[in-house]
């Protein structure tokens, strides 16, 4: 079987990425049950009504709340939030994954959907941080 | 006896189910990507399947943090289609085949796989985008639909070998089974892509396309070999939804002929992989 501890050393290693891990998930669980609160309707409309009011409702850091008041999803990965629940909260500003996601890179809307349309962003210089490649 | 006929695999993003429900399909950017899937909409509508083995992933809808199965299987008449953020999709709900899903879960337990039985759930865009790529916009799905949903996000994700051998395991339950099905085993997600941090966009185009080679290959266990890490590097921290490809491939043996092969750059941000195999 593989060394547990071995196999999660190696994900921080890769460029610009947070792999969920169990440490990141139990960090981040009630900011993502926030998010995930998201999927109804009634939710949404209290949320969007007042997002401080309805955040305060949620045992989260004051960091995790601002991180999402602030629509940083760079720093809400870093506080243990994952993508799919974190959509939802993009979802219910009527943004896509591709306008959310953008947003993550430093560069901007336009520019990033020219590089996907373009093939992408390459995995050369991607892969790892220790090997430089 | 029921029998696997044939296996699919297909990218789940939802911007696709989006541009059909929105009538974007025939739009520039959408056109080549559904061209790729004309000739799996005819040929599907002749091999015309009774029931699919759908292997795909949750995506934080049915199922959040509370609780986290590995491997989970739809044991249920219907589902619904959930509503992910932006209201449910207007496609029809999903019929599912209790019978043939009851005895494939209690099968796998004896061989072994400790299934968690789902009696009730929505389904999101990771099954019913592929539905919708296979079969357009019908009315009622023309098929029945057994679910099998895999954790691919909070990690550790089953090993690329379970999942293969979930595949095979899942053979052996559909061959017990009595009655005279047609069913076939669909394998959806990836191909490479990163929906987080930094390094989003990330698109792998040489390696995803030597893994639809390799998935049309005879089996030399180099498949089921890839470590979740290279997954993570080569493909983006989405990409290793493609071990769900690997129960596809698992189920269909050791030989497969490649019917239908695509691959498009890129929907949303993501690179879409198409299969279509037969055992041989």
């Amino acid at each position: 079987m593989s060394d547990i501890h071995q196999y999660l050393a190696e994900f921080d290693d890769i460029p610009g990425t947070r792999v969920y891990t169990a440490k990141r998930a139990r960090q981040g669980y009630w900011m993502n049950q926030f998010a995930m609160s998201l999927m109804k309707a009634e939710n949404r409309n209290r949320w969007k009504a007042d997002e401080r009011a309805y955040i305060d409702e949620w045992p989260m850091s004051e960091d995790q709340k601002q991180a999402i008041l602030d629509r940083d999803y760079n720093r809400c990965l870093d506080l243990g939030g994952n993508i799919y629940f974190l959509a939802k909260v993009f979802s219910t500003d009527g943004l896509s994954f591709l306008q959310a996601v953008g947003t993550m890179t430093g560069m901007s809307t336009e520019d990033y959907q020219a590089m996907m349309i373009a093939g992408g962003r390459s995995p050369e210089g991607q892969r790892s941080i220790r090997e430089k490649r | 006896m029921a029998r696997i006929t044939a296996g699919v695999a297909t990218s789940h993003v939802p911007a696709i189910g989006a541009a059909m429900d929105n009538g974007k399909a025939g739009e520039p950017y959408w056109a080549p990507l559904f061209k790729g899937y004309d000739w799996t909409r005819q040929w599907i509508a002749r091999e015309k399947p009774d029931v699919v083995v759908l292997v795909y992933n949750d995506h934080a809808s049915a199922f959040d943090m509370k609780i986290i199965p590995t491997f989970a299987i739809g044991c249920a008449d219907r589902y619904g289609i959930c509503d992910e953020g932006w209201g449910p999709r207007p496609v029809p709900e999903v019929a599912g085949h209790a019978d043939l899903a009851w005895h494939i879960a209690q099968s796998l337990i004896l061989d072994e796989f400790d299934m968690t039985i789902i009696n009730e759930m929505d389904v999101d865009h990771g099954l019913s985008v592929p539905l919708s790529l296979m079969f357009g916009q019908p009315d009622a799905w023309p098929v029945k639909v057994i679910p099998l949903a895999v954790n691919v996000v909070t990690y550790p994700p089953p090993s690329g070998n379970r999942c293969w051998r979930l595949g095979e395991a899942i053979a052996r339950a559909v061959e017990s089974f009595p009655e005279d099905l047609n069913v076939q085993v669909w394998g959806t997600g990836g191909m490479s892509h990163q929906l987080q941090g930094p390094r989003a966009g990330l698109i792998n185009a040489e390696w995803d396309n030597r893994f639809l080679h390799m998935m049309s290959a005879e089996d030399d266990g180099a498949l089921r070999a890839i470590p979740h890490i290279e997954y993570l590097r080569e493909t983006g921290s989405e990409g290793i939804e493609m071990v769900m490809w690997l129960v596809m491939r698992g189920a269909l043996g050791k030989s497969v002929k490649a019917l239908h092969r695509h691959y498009h750059v890129p929907a949303s941000n993501t690179a879409v992989g198409h299969l279509v195999l037969e055992p041989a």
